[in-house]
Order: structure tokens, then sequence, then C-alpha cells
């Protein structure tokens, strides 16, 4: 059997807050495959946010095993893991999380600049993946000139600008209104259609119907698989 | 990379304005203050060298009472120093206290004695006629500027030195350089006679305030300050020092850079309170964009990245400030010496020297200083846990 995408076996994450121990993740096995469509629902304080972030490399566990794409990413320091971010995954959240004082194409090719892609280059992809998104118009707004959407465009934009490998997005849909977040949704859609792997954490039922696989967590346990 | 890095601290510094321009003024301030003392020092050091020179020569002795004390004489005979094998010229200095009587005033008034030698020192003399015309024989005597005031006198009257009658010839030009210009004597407070009629009235061994040697141009300093010991210890005199151009140099110039040492240690305390000042303008800021910084973690920047792009945020700053500090410390010195200038009535006296080591180093230092503040805040921000910092309100 060829690796997957990202496994976790077993993982584990327990936040200390003072003397009290909160454990976010109880043991948690999922395997993402490349070209998955994964849906992470429950309530609040379910897990969800502490899944992502393990599976996008931005935590460690403190407990179990992460393979991504075969190799135990547990052990691996700082620097290879934030390359590893910068090179095979991309993020959206659900405040944009954009850099107040940078352009929109400037935010776009910011994952670029870490990885050493040089100036003309950058600029072009950047530029070319917001068109793709329909922000040809707004490469040189500041996301305080745009709107939610337009924001979380250049968001989307951002994370697919390095071509990554999966996207993961903490409730994309969470701070938009309706028709904006369908319009978002769209663009998912599209991606998966195009073969990307994306896991997401939603509230949103809707957003959660688009997802090819809906997991569901609670108290930091998968309960339900449905595809 | 580096570069990108660079041009993303740059506008996070545009970004901020008012308050990276406050965090700026602060290094400024004391670049400005280290900056304007080192080169009005500087320019005071090549000054003085120049007086020096221009009074001493490099190729000359002077011989006085030990730590250049001219308040005390010395004995010796200027005729036997002259006859020094590689002794170009020598000149003694000989004033004397005497009873003056003028037409409008009377007292007891420094007379030096002249030596037609003198004019061969003229320059280091500086023994100007002002009106009138110099001396050229016996019976004739040239007055200072305020001896003529105090006498009453002037060109073509006559004046009474210890009972005997002089015709003024001249009044010698006020000293515009100071004291240090005519080498220890205020020619303002002087009467001039020739030095026969002055070993008239005061006769007896021959004491001098001080003797000025003026040696070959191939002659031997340490031989010629050798013999000249040997003569000084022959007539007796144990009190008489030899100081030579670079003796003389040396003294005062290690006196100036010990002045200037201090005063640009001071002057780098205000630089230091400017670095605590981008000290906590970074701090600030690293709280500010913690959010940033665990976006720029998410789409991979690594820790040495985040550090740079602080480090070089607060350098930028202090670069800024050590390059506005640069310019507007010169204009300080610039201005200063031209206001003392003008108050000593001295042009051209000095000017304040800026050496490429000064600039170079005043952008090196302040820039040094802003990194140096930031790389606390900066490994702060580089530490962040980006999920932490993701979650920072």
């Amino acid at each position: 059997m060829s690796a997957a995408l990202v496994e976790l076996h077993g993982v584990e994450k327990i936040y200390r807050l003072g003397e009290v121990e909160v454990p976010a993740l109880r043991g948690v096995d999922l395997r993402v495959e490349a070209g998955d469509f994964l849906a992470l629902i429950g309530p609040s304080g379910s897990g969800k946010s502490t899944l992502l972030h393990v599976l996008g490399l931005l935590d460690r566990p403190t407990g179990g095993r992460v393979l991504w794409e075969g190799q135990d990413v547990t052990k691996l320091n700082g620097g290879r893991l934030a390359e590893l971010r910068g090179r095979r995954i991309g993020f959206v959240f659900q405040m944009f999380n954009l850099v107040p004082n940078l352009t929109a194409l400037e935010n776009a090719e910011l994952p670029l600049i870490f990885l050493g892609v040089p100036l003309g280059l950058r600029r072009k992809r950047a530029e070319e993946v917001l068109v793709r998104l329909g922000l040809g118009d707004r490469l040189r707004h500041r996301p305080n000139q745009l709107s939610g959407g337009q924001q979380q465009r250049v968001a989307l934009a951002r994370a697919l600008v390095t071509d990554p490998a999966l996207l993961i997005a903490d409730e994309p849909t969470g701070n938009l209104d309706t028709a904006t977040g369908r319009e978002i949704l769209g663009i998912f859609s599209d991606l998966h259609q195009q073969g990307r792997a994306i896991v997401l954490a939603t509230h949103d039922p809707e957003a959660a119907e688009v997802a090819r696989i809906r997991i569901r967590l609670r108290d930091g346990r998968i309960v339900e698989v449905r595809s | 990379m580096i570069l990108d890095l660079f041009r993303l601290s740059f506008r996070n510094i545009r970004h901020r304005g008012l308050r990276s321009w406050l965090t700026v003024i602060g290094i400024l301030i004391g670049t400005a203050a280290v900056v304007a003392l080192i080169s009005i020092g500087q320019g005071l050091q090549r000054a003085i060298s120049a007086q020096v020179e221009r009074i001493v020569g490099y190729n000359t002795l002077l011989i006085t009472a030990r730590g250049m004390n001219l308040g005390q004489r010395i004995r010796l005979d200027i005729d036997a120093i002259r006859a020094i094998p590689g002794v170009c010229s020598a000149l003694a200095v000989r004033v004397e206290t005497a009873y003056v009587e003028g037409p409008g005033g009377k007292g007891f008034l420094a007379v030096l004695g002249y030596d037609p030698v003198m004019e061969e020192f003229v320059a280091e003399m500086n023994l100007t006629v002002a009106a009138g015309r110099a001396l050229r024989g016996p019976g004739e005597v040239l007055l200072g500027s305020r001896t003529a005031r105090v006498l009453g006198a002037q060109v073509g009257d006559e004046v009474v030195i210890e009972g005997r009658k002089f015709l003024v010839v001249g009044t010698l030009q006020a000293q515009r350089a100071g004291i240090f210009a005519t080498g220890g004597l205020n020619l303002t407070d002087l009467l001039v006679i020739s030095l026969p009629e002055l070993r008239q009235f005061f006769p007896g061994p021959e004491l001098v305030q001080y003797a000025v040697v003026r040696l070959t141009d191939r002659a031997d300093m340490a031989a010629v300050r050798e013999a000249i010991r040997a003569h000084l210890a022959r007539v007796g005199e144990r009190n008489a020092a030899l100081t030579d151009f670079e003796d003389l140099t040396r003294n005062i110039q290690s006196v100036i850079r010990g002045v200037q040492a201090f005063l640009a240690g001071i002057a780098g305390i205000a630089l230091l309170v400017g670095g605590v000042g981008v000290m906590n303008t970074m701090y600030t800021a690293v709280l500010e964009r913690t959010r940033e910084i665990g976006i720029l973690k998410a789409v991979g920047a690594k820790d040495s990245h985040v550090l740079l792009l602080f480090l070089f945020e607060s350098g930028l700053m202090g670069l800024a400030g050590g390059a506005l500090g640069l310019l507007i410390g010169f204009g300080v010195a610039w201005t200063a010496t031209l206001i003392v200038g003008r108050l000593f009535q001295a042009q051209n006296a000095f000017s304040p020297v800026l050496s490429g080591a000064l600039v170079l180093g005043a952008l090196f230092f302040s820039f040094l200083v802003g990194a140096v503040a930031g790389i606390f805040p900066a490994f702060r921000a580089a530490r962040l846990p980006p999920v932490d910092a993701l979650r920072y309100e």
C-alpha cells in the first residue's frame, strides 16, 4: 500500500493551563489520501482546530505519530516543519489572516518569499492565481479595501500559490454571509474536482455537504465517519 | 530572500509612521551628539597641530623651565647654543619688568628685548607692527596695544624706561589668535626695546623666559638635544626642559583626546538611550504583530526568517537614525565652530573634520545599536509557537 498524504496514529494533544491538563485530542487515527475532501464537524471545543493544526504541522501532538507522505514528522525540527508547511500545505483561516500592510498581490506571494522564489517569477505566479480567483482588478488593494469574500479569496490565493498537496481550511465561511460563503465553497468544490486534497473544519452544514467525507468529532475523539 | 525580508522590514517601519520616526530620533540625537563632538575634536586637533607646527616647526626645539613653565626663567648663553653643530638659528626671549613712565600713565611693565634674529621667527612671534615702523636703532621702543593705552602714548611720543628716554616708533598689532600663537608672550601688554639696551638695564647673567632653537634640515635632533643639555649643565641650569614639535603635539593631542573621549562617552549614553527606545518599539511591534508572525510561520517562514525580519527592522531604524544624526551632527559642529570663531574673532581658527572613519563608524555603530537593541524582541518573535501566535487577539 502506498503512503497516504497524512496519517495520524493515536494522536493526543494535551494543553497545560497551569496545573490543569486539558485534553484536546484523545487518540485520533486518521488517513488523508491525495484527492480526499474531508470535513471535520462537531461542536466548539471538540478538537477540530487542534486536529487541523496537527495535520498542518502547525502544532506538535503530545502523543501518537504523524506521518507526512510516509515520513514521521513528530521528530522533525521547527525549520524542517516550516519548510514542509511552505511547500506542501496551504492554510485558509476563518479570520482571513492577511497581512494588513501588504497588497493582495504581496499577500498572495508571501509563501513564495520563504521558499526563495525570485521576485519576477513570484509576482507572475501570484498574479496568475489571483486572476483565476477573480481578483484581477484587486491586485494592488490592501486587505482593508477588500470585502470579506475578496479577502478570503486572497487568502485562498496565498494558500494555493505554492501548489500545495493539502489545503487546510478552518471555518473558511465562518465570517462570511451565506451568498459569499457559497461562492467560497464553490471554489473549494472546484479545487477538489481538480484533484486537490482538502481538509476543512466547519460548523456550517452546507459547508460540510460539499465534502466527500464527513468526520464528526466530540471531546477529542472521532465519533462518526460518513461518506 | 534576504532582500525580500529587508523590503518587508522597510514596509513595516514605514507603516508605523510617527512611531518609527520618534524611535529614529532617539538614535539620531545620540549619533548627532557623538559626531558633533568627535568632528569638533578632530578639527581642534588638526588646528592645534598646524598651530604648533607654525609656532615651533618640525625641526624646532623649545628650551623652557620644566613643565613649560614660562613664569620661571632659565639661565643659558644663546651664543653658545648657536655654535652647536646642527643648529641653524636660535632665539632667546628675555622679558624683564621695568618702571615705565608715559605722557598719560606709568607703572611696572614687561619689556621684551628685541633681537634681530626674531625676524626669522616672526611668524611664531607674531610681532606685527600696526602703526609706525619696526625698531631700527637704540633709543626706540614699540608698544603693545594695551601698554600704549596705559601709558597714554602714541607713535612719536616719548616714554621713560628706568630713567632713560625712548622714542615710540610703532605699536604692535593686537593679538588675535591668543597667547598660544605668540609662544607664551602677551604682546598687548609689552614694550619692546633692543636686546643690548635691555641688557644694559639688567646686567649680570642672562636669564631668559625661553629659547627657540631651529635645526638645519639634516641635523640630528637627538645629538642637538644632547649638546644643549650639556650646555645647560655647564652653565648650572638644572631646571630646564627641552621640547620638540612631537613632544608638544603629543602632549596637547593626548589631552584633547582625553577630553574628547570623555565627552563622546557622555554623548554615547544618549545613543544608548536611543537604543533602549528601539528595543521598546520593537517589543511593542512584536506584541502588535504576534498574529502576523503566526501567519508568516503558517505559510512557511522559519524562525530564522522571523528573526531576521525583526532584526532588519531595528537595524534599519538604527541606520536611519545614524545617517540623519551624521548630517545633523556635522551641521551642528560646523555651526558651533562658526559661532565660536565669530565670538573670538578668530577667522578660520578651525573647522570640524568629518573623516571617512567617523562616517563609517557612526553608520556602523548606529546600525549595531539598533540591531543589538532588536535582538531580544526578535528572538521573542522568532520563538513564538505558530498556533499560539495565530490565536493571539
